[in-house]
């Protein structure tokens, strides 16, 4: 993949579609950041949960890299494999959440062997729609949906305004931020941090901050291809 | 001189001589005087041969130095710390912070009280005051009480809305005008129009131009602020329906005046804004004091919008709303506790262990290893299915059209689930990760196995994993031909209040809950049977459980949660999820007590009733321990006259390595009895 800092300027996109190994590297991004920030989950997991959301996410996503990173279908097929190991190795919510984002995911890029920088980004609404759809959390639930809710519509208005695809990423990245931080402010509703009622006030929900981590793996995915 | 009273000197010493008894502290002295006796800052300085600026200055070196000290009530205290973090933080003109528990009125009613007290403090002749609506407003309104302020009005700060209910724009506004002998300048016109063309005619109406002139005057407006959540005043009021709200606020967290805010403060624009009649946000910001009075945890996310937008400069709120903005900004906790409360804070001495010891080889072979274990140890009762190494099943199953009973979820708390796999009792449990529910592929093969024409339930906890996780598998089935009940337990009674009994988890009481399964299933009942007196073992089964020190899981082997050193954690959940209360360690019968209370005020026994016991150790509390809690249980149980039909004692269900215990009682009936009495031979428990 072509290298060099991206500049702020406007980016003369270097290629205009994502194939099987630029999948696989999203996967390899992803993978390495979940195990440098597995701790860092996992603390956050203890004081409002169990603890287990860094190495869930990390064990998940390294089974899905050893899955399909001699792959070599089309990034459908690669979405498919990579949910139905993430969720054998998952379980837990975790687990059939992001496997249904994940399917979503196959399901936006079909049977072709590519997916267009330009039908990147709605990867995003693919993913939040899958995890609507199988957790049922609401917006200020404290779940990882309020990173992901407010990061699919920055997409899809960026979209309208006409952006260019990074950029849609970039709004992307930063309403998952906000919307993340904003879950200090929650009372949590679902999960097993729902017990704590307003102790669970002022931290931030692990599975926020991990989806962050993974639309961040994307968008930064979409800047080096464009740089 | 008069004399004095015993214990104070009879006969005053010459002015300027110190006692001996204050040493030669003048500053004891002084302070003991000031104080102690009551005097004034003159006749000190008279009877220390002083100058009363020197008595001044020894007053307060002494509450510097510590000679004196004033102590402030704890829960004033944390109120007053909390209201000037607030008013610092945000800028504020004022802060008002009152305790979020008030004996018998609700927390709107003093809100209200409280919001009524800072307007009266406000209010002056002349002032427009702008007003808007909700439950806290009108109790605002009806705890006031200051009339005789002149040519004061009160003006609705948006339309009306719906007449369902009692908080109205119309009726807030008309009530606070009365209360303060005021003009009430109503909004002709409803709060929310059908299009903005309409409200384009309405605002040309001379009758609601001049009400909005008057509106545009205003000095202050009084304010309360709607969360979101589906009970909230702005769903209630009628101004936003759940479509609406999806497609077009869903990046609003609060809502005030009628208008939307997101997390920032930022205004969040839909298609209402064009058909709102009242102030908008900006129009808002131009009012010199702005008071909002709004308290509830749920709005917390709402009020810190507000308060980062700059909407508000006068808060009234109460101490856990305002500690909940202020931990939500970032402020620790400590900062606003009581000097006195500090040490409290555990504080971990330098060099301390933060690892946990633990016998296990690689981390993540920790689960699969110690099931091989457990299935050498029982490999008379049970053994894995073949290429589903996390699947247990008991062995020798009969070949007869039997319900197939399939528990499960995350490891960790060994014996649960293996344990209770074997004749009489589960045909299958499967396990996941440590805490993590399995995933639907191995309960999908479980459920397999163990069909024999008679259908499968499903039994386990009440955790989201696991709901969703069985859920899949049981679709599976259901394409495979196989019919599948689930039954999700729910047993542990503080983790949901008693209205809200379904979203309660499933903890130790399972145990009692999965024997009712095995035997009505192996009497042969029907599907629909069997799950029908598991739902009755469910809603009779009651557990709470409390914890000494935290688990630790093999992958981080640190504490999961911290707990001081003299602290215990009531209601702790059975995967180290903190609890709901903490308090200081109190002593076994103490601790009994308080779980047994719990209990019994839910399950309301009659004397005469039976029940089964469970003191379950959470993973590190010894034997000894249970015992004596056992004993205290059944000391209390006699007392109350109920009987008890059976006792289980040990580590039936546990959490790691966590230090505690988890009582359970089954409010037992005639046929809950005879199917506890069934036999059964699984590894964890056998009935013969």
């Amino acid at each position: 993949m072509a290298g060099g800092l991206a500049t702020d300027g406007r980016m003369e996109p270097a290629i205009d579609a994502l194939g099987p190994a630029q999948i696989i590297t999203l996967f390899r991004i992803i993978s390495e950041r979940m195990m440098a920030a597995r701790d860092e989950l996992g603390m956050l997991d203890g004081v409002i949960g169990d603890a287990d959301h860094g190495s869930s996410m990390a064990a998940g996503f390294s089974a899905v890299l050893r899955a399909v990173s001699q792959a070599d279908g089309p990034p459908g097929e690669i979405f498919t494999s990579a949910a139905h190991e993430f969720l054998g190795a998952v379980g837990a919510t975790t687990g059939p959440l992001y496997a249904s984002a994940l399917l979503r995911a196959a399901k936006l890029c079909g049977d072709s062997p590519q997916i267009t920088v330009a039908d990147f980004p709605l990867l995003i609404p693919a993913f939040a729609e899958g995890i609507t759809e199988r957790g049922k959390a609401r917006p200020g639930d404290k779940t990882m949906m309020d990173a992901w809710a407010p990061a699919a519509r920055a997409v899809l208005s960026a979209r309208e305004r006409g952006e260019d695809p990074l950029s849609q990423m970039r709004a992307a990245l930063e309403a998952a931020r906000e919307g993340a931080a904003s879950t200090r402010a929650m009372v949590a509703s679902r999960g097993r941090a729902a017990r704590l009622g307003e102790r669970s006030l002022g931290h931030t929900d692990p599975g926020a901050v991990s989806a962050v981590i993974l639309i961040e793996a994307m968008h930064d995915l979409l800047a080096r291809g464009l740089a | 001189m008069a004399p004095r009273v015993a214990g104070k000197p009879a006969i005053r010493a010459e002015s300027g001589v110190m006692p001996l008894r204050y040493g030669d502290d003048p500053l004891l002295w002084a302070a003991w005087l000031y104080y102690e006796e009551g005097m004034t800052q003159s006749d000190i300085a008279q009877e220390m041969g002083l100058s009363r600026a020197s008595v001044n200055a020894y007053l307060q070196d002494a509450r510097t130095r510590g000679i004196v000290s004033i102590e402030i009530e704890q829960d004033r205290f944390r109120s007053l710390s909390i209201a000037r973090a607030l008013k610092d933080h945000f800028g504020l003109q004022d802060c008002l912070v009152i305790p979020s528990d008030g004996g018998e009125r609700s927390l709107i009613e003093r809100l209200g009280a409280a919001g009524a007290q800072v307007l009266t403090r406000f209010a002056r002749p002349g002032d427009t005051i702008a007003v808007t609506w909700g439950r806290t407003m009108l109790a605002l309104a009806e705890a006031l009480d200051h009339p005789g302020l002149a040519d004061v009005r009160i003006v609705q700060a948006t339309g009306g809305t719906t007449g369902k209910i009692p908080w109205t724009p119309e009726a807030c506004a008309s009530r606070m005008a009365e209360a303060l002998g005021a003009r009430c300048v109503p909004l002709s016109a409803p709060a929310i129009v059908s299009s903005a063309a309409v409200r384009e005619v309405l605002l040309a109406e001379s009758v609601l131009t001049e009400q909005l002139g008057v509106l545009a005057e205003a000095d202050r407006i009084i304010l309360g602020i709607s969360s979101l959540r589906p009970e909230s005043t702005i769903h209630t009021s009628g101004f936003l329906d759940g479509q609406t709200q999806h497609t077009w606020y869903q990046d609003a967290v609060g809502c005030l005046i009628g208008r939307f805010i997101s997390s920032r403060g930022a205004p969040v624009i839909g298609p209402l804004n064009e058909r709102t009649i009242g102030l908008d946000l900006e129009a808002l910001k131009k009012i010199p004091q702005r008071i909002a009075v709004a308290g509830g945890i749920d709005k917390v996310a709402a009020i810190l919008a507000a308060l980062r937008g700059g909407y508000v400069n006068v808060l009234v709120t109460d101490t856990s709303t305002g500690r909940g903005i202020l931990t939500a900004e970032g402020y620790s906790d400590t900062s606003l506790r009581p000097p006195g409360d500090r040490q409290a804070v555990p504080l971990r001495p330098i060099g301390a262990r933060t690892r946990i010891k633990k016998l296990i080889n690689a981390p993540q072979d920790a689960v699969d290893e110690s099931l091989k274990g457990a299935l050498a140890a029982h490999e008379r009762l049970i053994e894995s299915l073949e290429g589903s190494p996390r699947v247990v099943v008991a062995r020798g199953r009969r070949e007869v059209a039997k319900v197939g009973i399939v528990i499960g979820g995350g490891s960790g708390h060994d014996p649960g689930f293996w344990g209770y796999v074997g004749q009489g009792l589960a045909d299958a449990a499967v396990v996941g990760n440590i805490f993590a529910a399995p995933p639907p592929g191995p309960i999908m093969e479980a459920t397999k196995a163990v069909s024999a024409g008679a259908g499968v339930l499903y039994l386990y906890g009440n955790f989201s994993g696991d709901v969703m996780n069985f859920d899949m598998a049981a679709e599976m089935a259901e394409s495979a031909g196989i019919e599948v009940r689930s039954v999700v337990t729910t047993d542990d009674i503080a983790s949901s209040p008693a209205e809200s009994r379904a979203a309660r988890r499933g903890v130790a009481g399972n145990v009692f809950i999965f024997k009712i399964a095995g035997a009505a299933a192996a009497r042969l009942l029907p599907l629909a049977e069997v799950e029908a007196l598991t739902r009755r073992a469910n809603a009779r089964t009651y557990t709470m459980g409390l914890a000494l020190e935290p688990s630790s899981l093999p992958e981080t082997r640190r504490p999961s949660f911290e707990l001081g050193p003299d602290d215990m954690e009531i209601g702790v959940g059975v995967h180290g999820e903190p609890g709901i209360l903490r308090q200081p360690l109190a002593s076994a019968d103490q601790s009994a007590d308080l779980l047994l209370d719990r209990i019994l005020a839910e399950m309301r026994p009659e004397p005469g009733d039976r029940v089964a016991v469970l003191v379950n150790s959470l993973g590190s509390t010894p034997a000894m321990e249970l015992y004596i809690i056992l004993r205290r249980i059944r000391q209390r149980l006699k007392a109350h006259q109920i009987e008890v039909h059976l006792s289980l004692v040990g580590p039936y269900y546990t959490s790691l390595d966590m230090a505690g215990v988890s009582l359970t009682l089954m409010h037992l009936d005639k046929d809950l009895t005879a199917l506890l009495d069934h036999p059964c031979a699984a590894p964890a428990l056998v009935v013969t």
